[in-house]
């Protein structure tokens, strides 16, 4: 035990996993979370290889998929954040070839905040940064003791680092908003949990701005102006602030107009960053990925013809399924029939469907071709991208007779 | 056969917040179709204020539905200490989203964290099962 | 977290001492410590007046695989493995500045907290800050736990 392996159970990619094997499982892991863990050892209903339902070789269920892609006119491809990037690209090849839409799960999750990253709209740090420097580490909307349980202790509030050599106590202050008193904003202490209305969030902001520009901050649901006032003080004296951006913030705003301002006003008066606390552990690898080719993170539309991307909300893969423009799809580590809303991802079954993943899920159940994959970061290795930005190598830990995805969307991508 | 029985079980119109939550998703690693998973994942978490209202225990099946849908799942007492009679809490997951509406307004991103349903108690009926979701 | 005389008050308190002890108290004090289990009370196990009590005490004591020297319990149900405790312990820090004290896992053998599938054990507990003749009242697993998966008895 001396080899490190990173965790894929979520985008903060832990790189200080040690991994004990018997014959050929994982069988402990050492320093990973609750549910990190259950990623690694992986699932206990393993996908089989089905055309129609039916066992078949790996050989005949791409040529069938191949089959599926070539003969649709407006394909959706759709997953990705739990693939590799090498993977990504070619379903990004894939797409442009057979006129696809394109889409990930941050297209109704973390998208607008990474495209305002990537766009040099926000300001941002890695995660590094936060553990050397950060000062006042606010959770917005998020709750990284359920979403990424290990957020805190490695990198925002707990650690020690080059400029924060004290501890958390005297070094570090943890701040929680919220419309719930989640299990984050306990550890933040009442001191220092603001608690807000459903969707009241952009006001919250806007009274915060207030009071950074020292005027009394009002709001309509009476929040007291003192405890505002006080926050913005707290703010102000940062050395080093950052948000986290959690999807109870992201679903509360109509646009990131709000934010801009509260983080302009930030930076006129302190120095904050934004992290966007991305799920899927290579979410963002995609965005940037998709970003490099097209200049989009996600919602494209390959015209079959030209090869040319377009983008926009109708090509989103919520819109697509909504409206039925999409008459064929190929899914990739996601289920999205259990993480849209049944009302929208109801359609997936009537259209010809392929799975590509390690495990069944109500997706692959309803799908007309299933592929099983090799789980990334166990039983193959490639490059993921963090939530920050930051490029991770990934390392097999232990073999598999399945393929990874990159091979087999490599082979759908020949036989069409 | 008793008089009870005609009467319908009261109905509450609540809003419901979803959230996420470490040990169902650690389910969900394991098994999309497994009990723990169910068990973790097709509950509702409601005030003890509404849990009077609808006049059930802590622990009983409820009816949760709306026009996208309909699921029996398990109400349990809130840990919040504050009171929040009116809303609800779901861990973000398929039975949730079993009653997220379609409608996005063309944006995109439906609201996952902020629907309306109504509750009633469902005394003896079983939780919906994932497979049956669908 | 249960306190002796809510114990005691379940217990038969016959001082019968069929489980060694020499009362119903030094009993309870013990099941506080969980030095002994419920189970090492027979009339408790074995009489049906004494059910209501078993049944409560059971539930109160929560079956801890194990209690450290320190009386520290780490309830695995309850634990997520997120590591705060093993970053924030002083001595976790002390052991091992660049492993465990800067987020990373432990690089020391030394260490009090460790992470093992996904739930957090606890050894070296001699070398904890409640235990021993300089012993404070540190809190600093306790605090930084999200789901209050460690206490000390």
């Amino acid at each position: 035990m001396s080899e490190y392996y990173v965790c894929t159970g979520c985008a903060l990619l832990c790189d200080d996993i040690e991994v004990e094997t018997e014959n050929g499982k994982v069988k402990t892991v050492h320093a990973a979370c609750r549910k990190g863990v259950a990623r690694m050892k992986g699932c206990i209903d393993s996908l089989e290889c089905t055309v129609d339902g039916e066992k078949t070789d790996v050989e005949s269920a791409i040529a069938k998929a191949a089959e599926i892609l070539g003969e649709a006119a407006n394909p959706l491809i759709f997953g990705h954040g739990n693939s590799s990037s090498e993977a990504q690209k070619l379903s990004i090849a894939l797409a442009k070839k057979v006129g696809a839409y394109l889409d990930d799960t941050s297209s109704f999750c973390q998208g607008p905040i990474i495209e305002a990253i990537l766009q040099e709209k926000l300001k941002t740090c890695t995660l590094d940064d936060i553990r050397h420097k950060a000062d006042v580490i606010i959770f917005w909307g998020a709750d990284p003791s359920n979403s990424h349980p290990r957020h805190l202790s490695r990198y925002s509030y707990f650690p020690r680092g080059k400029e924060r050599q004290r501890g958390w106590e005297e070094d570090r202050t943890a701040i929680c908003v919220d419309v719930r008193k989640s299990e984050t904003a306990i550890i933040c202490g009442d001191n220092r949990f603001y608690k807000i209305p459903m969707g009241e969030d952009a006001e919250f902001m806007d009274a915060l701005v207030s009071a950074l520009s020292s005027k009394v901050p009002k709001t309509s649901f009476g929040f007291d102006a003192k405890k505002i006032l006080e926050l913005a003080n707290v703010l102000k004296k940062a050395k080093f602030g950052v948000i986290c951006v959690g999807l109870g913030l992201i679903y509360s705003l109509k646009d990131l107009e709000p934010l801009f301002r509260l983080m302009d006003k930030l930076n006129e008066v302190s120095d904050f960053n934004i992290m966007p606390m991305v799920g899927q552990y290579n979410m963002r690898g995609f965005n940037q990925n998709l970003y490099e080719e097209t200049g989009c993170i996600n919602r494209v539309k390959y015209s079959p013809e030209s090869g040319e991307a377009e983008h926009g909300p109708e090509f989103s893969v919520v819109e697509a399924l909504r409206n039925k423009t999409v008459d064929a799809a190929l899914i990739i580590g996601s289920d999205p029939l259990s993480s849209l809303p049944l009302s929208v991802s109801r359609y997936l079954a009537e259209i010809p469907l392929i799975s590509i993943d390690p495990c069944r899920n109500l997706t692959s159940s309803r799908s007309n071709v299933t592929i099983p994959c090799a789980l990334g970061g166990v039983e193959y290795g490639g490059t993921a991208v963090r939530m920050d930005g930051v490029d991770v190598e990934l390392k097999k830990i232990i073999d598999t007779d399945n393929l990874p995805d990159v091979e087999i969307l490599k082979k759908i991508t020949e036989a069409i | 056969m008793g008089f009870g029985q005609f009467l319908a079980s009261p109905e509450i119109k609540l809003k419901v917040v979803t959230y996420r939550d470490v040990f169902q998703n650690t389910a969900q690693e394991t098994s999309r179709f497994g009990e723990e998973y169910e068990r973790s994942s097709a509950v509702i978490k409601l005030d003890l204020k509404d849990i009077a209202k609808l006049t059930i225990k802590d622990g009983e099946t409820v009816i949760v539905k709306n026009s996208s849908g309909k699921v029996v799942v398990t109400a349990m007492k809130s840990d919040y200490e504050e009171s929040h009679a009116g809303i609800a809490y779901m861990v973000n997951s398929p039975w949730s989203n079993s009653l997220v509406p379609d409608e996005t307004g063309g944006t995109g991103v439906p609201k996952f964290k902020d629907f309306e349903v109504t509750v009633q108690g469902a005394k003896g009926e079983k939780v919906t099962g994932i497979s049956e979701i669908f | 977290m249960a306190n002796v005389m809510e114990i005691y008050q379940l217990l038969p308190k016959t001082n019968c001492k069929e489980c060694g002890k020499s009362t119903c108290m030094a009993f309870a004090v013990d099941l506080l410590a969980r030095k002994v289990s419920v189970n090492d009370c027979p009339p408790l196990v074995n009489d049906a007046k004494y059910k209501a009590g078993y049944e409560k005490l059971s539930e109160m004591i929560a079956p801890v695989g194990e209690v450290t020297e320190t009386g520290l319990i780490v309830h695995e149900d309850k634990c997520i493995g997120c590591g705060n405790c093993v970053v924030a312990c002083p001595v976790d820090v002390a052991n091992d500045p660049l492993g465990a004290g800067s987020g990373k896992a432990p690089t020391s053998d030394k260490v009090i907290f460790k992470v093992e599938d996904g739930v957090v054990k606890a050894r070296n507990v001699q070398e904890c800050r409640r235990f021993g003749e300089n012993k404070i009242l540190c809190v600093a697993c306790i605090d930084t736990c999200p789901t209050k998966a460690i206490e000390f008895v």
